[in-house]
This record gives C-alpha cells, structure tokens and sequence, in this order.
C-alpha cells in the first residue's frame, strides 16, 4: 500500500462518523438527499451518494430521523427531518467530538 | 428496441434484492435523487446523457447499493461467525471422517469385497463425507449469518472489529477467559512413559499367557495365536517392543517428542503392522483352530473370518494413529 493510498483509508476511517453528525445537525431543517449532498460538500464534508442515500435510511430505522415525501413541486422528493431522538444523538455526538479534539489538542502541548 | 433509460435500468437493478414492500418509495426516491443529480450536472456541461452515464457510474454496483439500503451482508460468513464457523469445521472434520472412513472400509471388507473396491469405495465415501460436512455446515453458519443481520454496519465502533464481534447479539455466547485453552499435553511426561511400559509389559505378558496358559478356560494350551508363531516371531515383536521402551525413555529424557524420535515411531509401527498383517494374510498370524473347537462348527468359519478381518483394521488403524499422534505431538511440542 503506497502512503496516499494509506492516508486516503486513515481519512476515510477518521471521517466516517463524522457524515452522521453533520446529517443529524443539518437535517434540523428538512432536507432531501441531493440537497443534502450539496450542501455536505459545501460544508466541506466530503460524500459520496452512494453513501449518503443509504445512510439516511438507515438513521431513518434507527428513529434519528423522520421522513415525508413533499408532492408540492414537479418532482417529487423524500424529505427528511431530524427526531428529538436525533437531536439528542447529535448533542451526544458533537460533546464527544469535541473531547477527543480537546484531547488531540492536550497530545500537541505535550510535546 | 427498449426505450429504458440507463436510470430505469439501474433503478430496475437495484430494486431487484429490495423487499417488495419497500420498492415503491426506495424506487421514487432513488429516481429523485438521480434525476436532481443528472440535472445538476446537465445544467454544467449540457451534454445530459454524458451526465447520466457518469451520474450512475459513481453510484456504482446498483446491488451494491440496495445492499448498502437493507443491511444486506455482502459475505457469505462474516467476522461475527466466522471463527465459530471455522473451528466446527475442523472439529468435524477430525471427528467423522476418520470414523466414516475406516467404518466404509471395514463394512466392505466384511462383506467380502476385492481390495481394489475397498479402496475405490472408501476414497469415495471420504471425499463425500468431507464435502457434506463442509457444505451443509457452511449453509448453516450462512443462514445464522442472515438471520442475525440488521445491525447498522456503516458505523462500526471506534474500538474496531473485536469490539462489534464481542458485543454482537448472537446464538453464540462471547468469550471469555474461561475458553483459554488448558497447556497440551506434551506426551512426554513421566506418566506418559509409564503407562506406555506398563502397556508394553502387559501386553507381552498377554501374549505368552496365551502361548502357555490358553485364553479360553475350557480349553487349556488353546492359544489364540497362531502357535507356529513361538519362539522366533514373537522373540522378534519383543525386541520391537523393547526398543519402543527405549524409545519412551528417551522421549522423556528429551522432555518432548521430536520428528526424528516421531520417525522412528512410525518405522517400529511399520516394523510390527507390516509382518503382522502379511501373517494375517497368510493365514499364519490367528490359531486356525481355536473358533472351531470354541464356536460351533457351523458359525465358526464366518466368526474366524470376520475376527480376522476386524484384527487387520485393527492392527492397521492402531499403528496408523500412534504414529500420526507421535508426529502431532513433535508439530506441538517445536
């Protein structure tokens, strides 16, 4: 394994968690999947959709968030909002993601 | 000519493994989100089949992703089970192929087959037997595999594999301390030479009993041995087995079996089975009298013969598994 091949699967590992949290935080606003891909790439989480769609229902089963087609524009689409349940996982999930940067940060000083 | 876009057939694709109650929305969405992307990417370069066409190849494997849609396992057995799995295997196949091999040979034997038939049969019936065990093992561990998914795999734990592994709700308990395999028995203990003297020394005290006393009570001097056996055939198997009591000795002077002490285990099971079973053979090995005066005369041919042919399984499994045992142990014991 060459060393950008081992940095891109580092990244990915050290990433994957992060998609859920930032669904759960942006999708306190209803959302749907392409929209929500834009505006995760805008943010500067890189996705792909073939990640996303199914992680979305997935945290749908799981009771993280709640769906609703919406019919009003010509094309039809799934909309997808976060639970209270959700909310209370993202409040969990941003603390915990903060200790650990807090912690990465306390490695640094040491040094 | 079909007119299905490339969407429609990868839609039709992907929902192909979806269960049927869930098609129609996972459909409409996956066509919405496609579409959305399609245009996207149109309304940037223009060329709205090229967009399609590079839309889907990122989704890629459209099973792939249905997969990714139901928690669909894309391995036949995986981590959670496939050491469960794994170690079963070996256990049965350790376990009935051996019995079902030497069983088959045996059965045919005594039914009086030629040899080569004996050997055909047996290769076959172990070949089948290996393969029934793997296979419908494996079709259990598969179906366990199914009926226990559902668990979100997107996510694992950040204490990895081992983590989810252990915590998995599953038919198997999970490890524990208590399932650390005891030390192996190095066969070269003090005990081990023992047992294997005393054995040798009972055993040559039973076959000159035999020569002088006679096994069968009501009939004194009848030896089940073939009497033409005294004095040189059976001096020779004592100094064979004398040298296997030397050869204990020096396994627990060494404190472990080693492959050249294993060698020549198996050349002394060679040096007793070979003559032995050619005595057999030739009829010089059992005392041909001794089912004729003990059984009735009427029985007493198919009891000798079928005597006979259990003593040559016999013989020849015994010095087969010592000497696989002693060559095991050396394995263990590097």
């Amino acid at each position: 394994m060459s060393e950008t091949e081992a940095l891109e699967t580092h990244l990915q590992e050290l990433r994957r968690g992060t998609i859920v949290l930032a669904c759960l935080r942006l999708l306190e606003q209803p959302g749907y999947g392409y929209g929500l891909l834009e505006e995760l790439e805008q943010r500067g989480f890189d996705t792909d959709a073939n990640t996303l769609y199914p992680l979305l229902r997935r945290l749908e089963k799981q009771g993280h968030l709640t769906s609703e087609w919406n019919t009003d524009e010509a094309r039809p689409r799934k909309f997808y909002r976060t639970s209270p349940a959700g909310s209370r996982l993202a409040v969990a999930l941003t603390d915990d993601f903060r200790a650990i940067a807090a912690s990465i940060d306390a490695l640094s000083s040491e040094n | 000519m079909s007119t299905a876009t490339l969407t429609d057939r990868y839609i039709d694709a992907a929902m192909r493994t979806v269960p049927e109650k869930q098609r129609a929305d996972l459909a409409a969405e996956l066509r919405a989100s496609i579409d959305d992307q399609v245009d996207a990417r149109a309304s940037a370069d223009g060329d709205r089949d090229a967009a399609e066409r590079a839309v889907l190849t990122e989704l890629g494997d459209p099973e792939v992703l249905a997969a990714g849609y139901t928690d669909r396992p894309l391995q036949l057995i995986g981590p959670r089970y496939y050491l469960e799995w794994w170690r079963l295997l070996k256990l049965l196949l350790w376990i009935v192929t051996p019995f079902a091999a030497f069983g088959v040979a045996l059965g045919k034997t005594l039914s009086g087959a030629e040899l080569g038939d004996v050997i055909g049969t047996t290769v076959v019936a172990t070949l089948g037997t290996i393969l029934h065990l793997a296979f419908w093992t494996t079709l259990v561990f598969a179906i366990i595999e199914r009926s226990t998914a559902g668990k979100p795999s997107g996510v694992p734990s950040p204490r990895g594999a081992a983590a989810d592994i252990a915590s998995a709700p599953g038919v198997f308990s999970g490890w524990t301390v208590d399932n650390l395999p005891e030390p192996r028995e190095s066969g070269a203990g003090f005990s081990d030479m023992v047992v294997t003297i005393v054995f040798l020394i009972i055993g040559a005290g039973a076959i000159l009993w035999d020569q002088f006393i006679g096994f069968a009570p009501a009939y004194p001097g009848l030896s089940f041995l073939d009497p033409g056996l005294w004095p040189w055939w059976i001096t020779g198997l004592f100094v064979v087995m004398a040298i296997e009591a030397i050869l204990q000795v020096v396994v627990f002077l060494r404190g472990r079996w080693t492959f050249g002490l294993a060698a020549v285990n198996a050349a002394l099971n060679v040096v007793v089975a070979v003559p032995a079973l050619v005595l057999l053979f030739e009829g010089r090995l059992l005392n041909a009298e001794f089912w004729t005066t003990v059984i009735p005369p009427d029985s007493s041919e198919t009891v000798a013969t079928i005597m006979a042919i259990m003593t040559g399984f016999g013989i020849a499994a015994i010095a087969l598994w010592d000497s696989i045992d002693a060559f095991l142990k050396a394995r263990r014991a590097r």
